[in-house]
């Protein structure tokens, strides 16, 4: 059944679009968050104080003494692993990666509720969210392993996906200029 | 009088909110469980906590705004001239145990706060009232409903993002209600 108006293509590749911008949104701003909380602690792994590891609180949480130990090391994965310009380099990232994320969203409601510009601003829109993948994932070689076994892999599938999405927009506009141009053309 | 052909904007722009904070919510409260247990040197869970229970506590608004928008402005055309009577109701199924889960979900949590001792300032600007009292025992009841009931909220999530792929991709008008700019 088809009673829409929009190319089941745009449909298609639209709410895609949209669920897949909400979800890089949500993350980007973790991201974020996670940068501006523990990017630079205000301590060393040397000068570290001794965590608080109540009994009462370890049972509330579900943790083991180990591992409450753990998590108070654990804040310091970036910063030891990062070079310095890391934490703005990757604010950076999070702060146009959510935008792009919540122009996507914007986008894929308007290749649903179909809009003709909908698929011309999908391509540089799917376009950039790849671009910024190539440099997210270009920047995150350039620092130490821990840092790269948290971010790589996900950098690489985000890329593809955006790729995916590039190339299925383009796809489209190509199928709309086709039924616009004159038969014989 | 114009036809209706969808959800107001208002519905819409709360809609899209939610989602967004929901998502962020879940994805920014894995990361902030593994951050050290809160101390006078640990101080790194303050923000993210409360930024965890603002959201929270907005989102309760934003749920009870949704339903009164809801109902004041009936989205045209009806489910069920769309869709099926089975798969009509069980939209409609799948909306209400929306509502209820994240409700449920959010007043979970704010309880499991409001025993656990430490308050909540609303966006850092108003200091709400310390009803609650420090009960380890009904902090980790409330804990534990919060725990389960946002477990459900994913599932029904899943179902309810399912739904709409599933309309999309037989492009047959029903999402679009919920994205007519």
């Amino acid at each position: 059944m088809n009673t829409a108006e929009a190319p089941d293509w745009a449909s298609r590749l639209g709410v895609i679009a949209i669920l897949l911008g909400i979800l890089l949104a949500a993350s980007q701003a973790n991201e974020w968050l996670k940068l501006s909380i523990v990017g630079s602690p205000p301590y060393t792994v040397a000068t570290m104080p001794e965590p608080d590891c109540d009994e009462d609180e370890l049972a509330e949480e579900g943790l083991s003494l180990t591992e409450c130990l753990q998590l108070a090391y654990a804040v310091h994965d970036i910063s030891i692993s990062a070079p310095g310009w890391f934490k703005s380099f990757h604010t950076t990232v999070s702060a146009v990666g959510m935008v792009l994320a919540l122009l996507s969203v914007l986008i894929g409601i308007a290749l649903v509720d179909y809009r003709p510009w909908a698929g011309a601003a999908a391509v540089p829109v799917f376009g950039a969210l790849a671009v910024l993948d190539i440099a997210a994932f270009t920047g995150v070689v350039n620092t130490g392993p821990m840092i790269r076994q948290m971010y790589l892999w996900s950098i690489l599938l985000w890329f593809f996906i955006h790729l995916a999405m590039a190339i299925g927009a383009i796809v489209g506009r190509q199928d709309v200029q086709a039924t616009l141009r004159p038969a014989g053309t | 009088m114009k036809p209706v052909t969808g959800y107001s904007r208002t519905a819409l722009i709360l809609h899209w909110f939610l989602a967004v904070s929901i998502f962020f919510l879940f994805v920014s409260s894995w990361w902030m469980l593994g951050l050290p247990l809160a101390s006078a040197e640990y101080r790194f869970r303050e923000i993210p906590f409360q930024l965890h229970k603002n959201l929270g506590i907005t989102l309760v608004a934003v749920i009870i705004v949704m339903l009164y928008v809801r109902f004041k402005h009936r989205p045209q055309p009806e489910l069920s001239k769309i869709l099926s009577p089975t798969l009509s109701r069980l939209a409609i199924v799948d909306h209400v145990i929306l509502y209820v889960i994240i409700f449920a979900c959010c007043v979970s949590g704010y309880l499991s706060s409001a025993y656990s001792g430490w308050s909540t300032t609303l966006w850092w600007l108003v200091d709400l009232p310390d009803w609650g009292y420090e009960n380890e025992e009904l902090n980790m009841l409330y804990s534990d409903i919060h725990l389960w009931t946002c477990w459900i909220l994913l599932a029904v999530m899943a179902v309810h993002i399912s739904g709409a792929l599933y309309h999309a991709f037989r492009n047959d008008g029903v999402v679009r209600r919920m994205l007519h700019l």
